[in-house]
């Protein structure tokens, strides 16, 4: 089972509602197989743009992220039946990569002068093997019987 | 004749001394003085410390999550993701920063025309009006 990030925007609502909003969020999550790795509560605050939503503007709303296992199917499943609840503002999955292998910093190559970098080397091996149209001069013994553009 | 004579001379002794150098040459070779004054091999001093950016350096991966940090990269005026010239990061890291910063925007953590007026006052990680490369604007 991969592992997915849900970032949810839920409404402004009391305690308890919210308690309630979250399990059944959770239970979706259960009854299709998945596994809840870890509950982030980013806060409520205000939003940066008001949204929206089921009929209701919203400018304020509860942040949460959701670190869960599921299989791939039922991230669409989950996605259809999130949208349909009214308490959920927005809702976003992203795929966690967790093997982030760290590459070293190509810093120093990049701030080399235009002739010493690798990209500017090869574009100019093609620019070699293209003609160059400020300068190319049209052959008049190439075979033709008449000049094939406009003068 | 006398003249004649020490030019001879001369010559022998000449050519006698390149056969005694030449045959001293390999002999010498062989067996290597210890010397405490001799150059010995070390890495160059001079050399620079390689250049890396900030978030290679600090060993940072941009995360969505993390929108104050991204918000760093944003214009305060328009809201817009600085480039590559203006942040001094390296390829891989800027295509990340510019990733996370559009997922953080469309998740709502950060707006899109503005920076969040909580972050205007944070330290700056570079100067956009000094540019490394030169651009139009
Ligand atoms: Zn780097």
């Amino acid at each position: 089972m991969p592992a997915y990030e849900l970032a949810l925007l839920l409404r402004a609502m009391p305690k308890g509602e919210l308690k309630k909003t979250l399990t059944r969020i959770s239970h979706a999550i259960f009854n299709r197989g998945g596994i809840i790795r870890n509950i982030e509560n980013l806060g409520f605050r205000a939003m940066p743009y008001k949204t929206s939503s089921h009929g209701l503007v919203h400018r304020e709303a509860n942040y949460y992220v959701f670190k869960i296992d599921t299989a791939t199917q039922s991230v669409a499943d989950l996605k259809e039946e999130y949208s349909r609840d009214v308490d959920i503002i927005r809702q976003r999955v992203f795929k966690m990569n967790e093997n982030m292998q760290s590459s070293p910093c190509t810093l120093a190559e990049e701030l080399l002068p235009p002739a010493y970098r690798e990209e500017v080397q090869k574009m100019v091996e093609v620019g070699k093997t293209q003609v160059n149209r400020f300068t190319y001069k049209f052959k008049y013994n190439s075979g033709l019987d008449y000049y094939p553009f406009q003068k | 004749m006398a003249l004649l004579k020490s030019f001879i001379l001369r010559n022998v002794f000449l050519t006698t001394h390149r056969a005694i150098v030449s045959t001293i040459r390999p002999s010498s070779n062989a067996p290597l003085v210890e010397d405490d004054d001799a150059p010995v091999d070390i890495e160059n001093p001079f050399k620079k410390e390689k250049v890396q950016c900030i978030l290679c350096k600090l060993n940072i991966v941009p995360d969505y999550k993390n929108y104050r940090l991204l918000s760093q990269f944003q214009s305060p005026y328009t809201g817009r993701i600085y480039g590559r010239h203006i942040t001094g990061l390296c390829k891989t890291k800027q295509t990340l920063v510019e990733a996370e910063i559009r997922k953080a925007q469309n998740c709502g953590y950060m707006p899109y025309y503005y920076k969040d007026k909580t972050f205007l006052k944070d330290p700056k990680l570079f100067d956009p009006e000094n540019p490394i490369r030169s651009h139009r604007f």
